[in-house]
């Protein structure tokens, strides 16, 4: 499968999208980045999808009267992308959402104090002893 | 009752779902009576469907749209079997005690997971599968402790990463094939995924779907969720959602990726999953994450005998996977009555008799102790691992018996604990008498299928033949000649349609 250098260039720019989200997703420290990062990678997969549909020079598939006689790119993907796109946005807002709480609750935009908090409370919840028993088994092995 | 009518399993409690928040203003019982109905009625129906099909399978275009371009539904035993278990497991695990906002969510998780069973479009699974998501990840925040906001950020960040792996999976296939139905798709997949970028549409999809199925890289949330919720929740999530998306995956396994590739993937990272889970879960000092943790092990063992080909590893998985949907959440449900620490719980299972009786039970069942169905499904897995006799398989079946060995060290620690004759400083009293009636109701089924083993091993055959007759899903869905009964009542307006698609395979293939 051979493409023409304009598509190279719109999947290398997907697939570098979805990825730089990625890894951002995996990287970074604070809650709002981490929903950026999640916004970025979102796009990535997005315009991934859409450019399945893509030909060059090709027209907007809009059947009015006669058919246009060039051809049509595939409209199957963007109606897809849409879906996508709606359900990005809601779980986006959410995760805003969910921010904004934790900050409230816990004080930290940071993911790993976050962590380290949350298994502290965990903790704390099973009415475990808290730290410093971390190697030593919590109750005796077995002979 | 038509076969079109199983639209009416995902649509009532969607429906229900959206009512209940409106109904809740003026009255609480009303919005809960509202979603007992609906579920009651989804499960009636696809009770009602799967008594007419008689191991036969349908196809079903919703909105008369014909199936390559339309959405379908395919319906065949396995699909029925865990789209029945959806409205079940849910009414069971009914949040009780939370508010109509809460109800709505449930239904909406129970409407999205009957679709995931039944759906046969990929791009409409991804729809489904987003709509559990966003569900659970509600259903998780509503918990009053600051400790389920977090689990539940932490949840959705990783699973919404998860959901574009998918929808990127999701792009390459389409790019590679131009269909989205799964019928389609496996007719057209022998000549267009067979190769390195199929393959990595598989991993991909894989990946996307593993965060709900516990799968091995992505399921850090789920130490984190299952502890911070109601035992009825986890319960919930552990034995149901996981399960489903598992589903999903041998679905695409089988119809669009049967590749010795793509199964040795799933063989490697359910393995992983094992050792993970089950060594996490041996260090864990408090019970729900020790469940949850072994809850990541036993999906583990669930892709492992999935990836065995044929119907031998269908049939393995389907007895893992159902025998887990049963012990877990009732397991998760004894968790929420003792609770806590595992050394706060010397001899907190002494005088209460019938709770030690069922958590013996099921941890004996877990382990995979002779008599027990536990048993049986763990042997279904090692045998078929065993025949299929490949290095990678062979290994596998060594990682699930060792397993079985760490399994036992912790739940019978875990045992001895509880039915100490010490007692502990302080000893919990128990709260939540009602759970147990459930997890009674769970012990009594692992215990009766003791007497019904071979019953069940003949229809988890049967359910295992139909979904591995690549063949007979194509003919449902898109029709091949002779085959497809076009629904007489079914003729749309338009004429253009053609409306819904019934064909009945021949019952001897189902045998």
């Amino acid at each position: 499968m051979s493409l023409p250098p304009l598509e190279i260039v719109l999947y290398a720019g997907a697939v570098s999208l979805l990825i730089i989200g990625l890894a951002g997703l995996v990287m970074s420290e604070h809650l709002v980045r981490l929903v950026l990062a999640l916004g970025v990678a979102e796009a990535g997969g997005n315009l991934l999808l859409v450019l399945t549909g893509f030909r060059q020079g090709a027209v907007a598939p809009i059947l009015l009267g006669a058919a246009p006689s060039g051809p049509m790119v595939d409209p199957i993907p963007q109606a897809l992308v849409l879906t996508a796109i709606v359900i990005g946005v809601g779980v986006q807002a959410l995760a805003l959402a969910l921010v904004l709480r934790v900050r409230r609750a816990y004080g930290t935009v940071h993911m790993s104090a976050l962590r380290a908090r949350l298994v502290e409370d965990l903790d704390e919840a099973a009415g475990l002893p808290p730290e410093g028993s971390r190697e030593a088994p919590g109750v005796e092995r077995p002979v | 009752m038509t076969a079109d009518a199983v639209t009416l399993a995902v649509a009532l409690p969607l429906l229900a779902g959206f009512l209940s928040p409106a109904l809740g203003r003026s009255s609480r019982t009303a919005a809960q009576w509202l979603g007992w109905a609906a579920l009651a009625a989804s499960a009636a129906v696809l009770w009602s469907v799967w008594v007419r099909l008689d191991g036969g399978t349908a196809a079903v275009a919703v909105g008369g749209f014909r199936p390559p371009l339309g959405i379908a539904f395919y319906l065949d035993g396995m699909a029925l079997l865990f789209a029945l278990a959806v409205p079940v497991v849910t009414l069971l695990f009914w949040p009780r005690a939370g508010t109509p906002q809460q109800f709505a969510l449930t239904l909406v998780l129970a409407a999205a997971a009957t679709g995931l069973a039944l759906s046969g479009d990929i791009f409409n699974l991804y729809v489904f599968y987003e709509l559990t998501a966003v569900a659970s990840f509600g259903l998780v925040a509503a918990h009053e402790a600051r400790r389920a906001q977090a689990a539940a950020l932490r949840y959705l960040l990783l699973s919404a990463a998860g959901s574009v792996l998918l929808l990127a999976g999701i792009a390459v296939v389409y790019l590679r094939t131009g269909t989205l139905n799964l019928a389609h798709l496996a007719t057209l997949a022998p000549e267009r995924l067979q190769d390195p970028v199929g393959l990595a549409a598989f991993a991909l999809m894989l990946l996307g779907l593993g965060v709900k199925a516990e799968l091995f890289p992505v399921n850090g949330w789920v130490p984190e969720v299952y502890s911070s919720v109601s035992g009825r929740l986890a319960g919930l999530l552990a034995g149901l959602v996981s399960k489903l998306a598992v589903l999903v995956v041998v679905r695409a396994l089988v119809l669009v990726f049967p590749r010795p590739e793509a199964a040795e993937l799933m063989l490697v990272l359910g393995t992983l999953g094992i050792v993970v889970g089950e060594l996490a879960a041996w260090r864990a000092r408090d019970l729900r994450r020790q469940f949850a943790f072994s809850s990541i092990g036993q999906l583990g063992i669930v892709f492992v005998a999935f990836s065995v080909p044929g119907p031998a590893g269908i049939v393995a998985g389907l007895a893992v996977a159902l025998h887990h949907l049963l012990t877990k959440p009732a397991l998760f449900l004894l968790a929420e009555r003792w609770g806590g620490a595992i050394e706060g719980l010397r001899g907190a299972g002494r005088g209460q008799w019938l709770a030690s009786t069922l958590f013996i039970l099921f941890a004996l069942s877990l382990v995979g102790v002779p008599p027990l169905p536990g048993f049986w499904a763990k042997l279904l897995t090692v045998m078929s691992l065993m025949e299929q006799g490949t290095g990678p398989a062979r290994a596998g079946a060594v990682v699930v018996m060792a397993a079985t060995v760490v399994e036992a060290a912790y739940l019978f620690r875990t045992l001895g604990v509880l039915l100490a004759r010490e007692s502990g400083a302080e000893s919990p009293q128990p709260h939540r008498g009602p759970d147990l009636a459930t997890a009674s109701l769970a012990g009594l089924i692992l215990v009766g299928s003791v007497f019904a083993l071979r019953p069940l091993g003949d229809g988890l055959k049967a359910l295992a033949a139909q979904a591995v007759d690549v063949d007979g899903y194509v003919r449902t869905v898109l029709g091949g000649p002779g085959m497809a009964v076009s629904h007489p009542a079914s003729q749309a307006p338009g004429g253009a349609g053609g409306g819904a698609r019934v064909a009945h395979v021949p019952p001897e293939i189902a045998s």
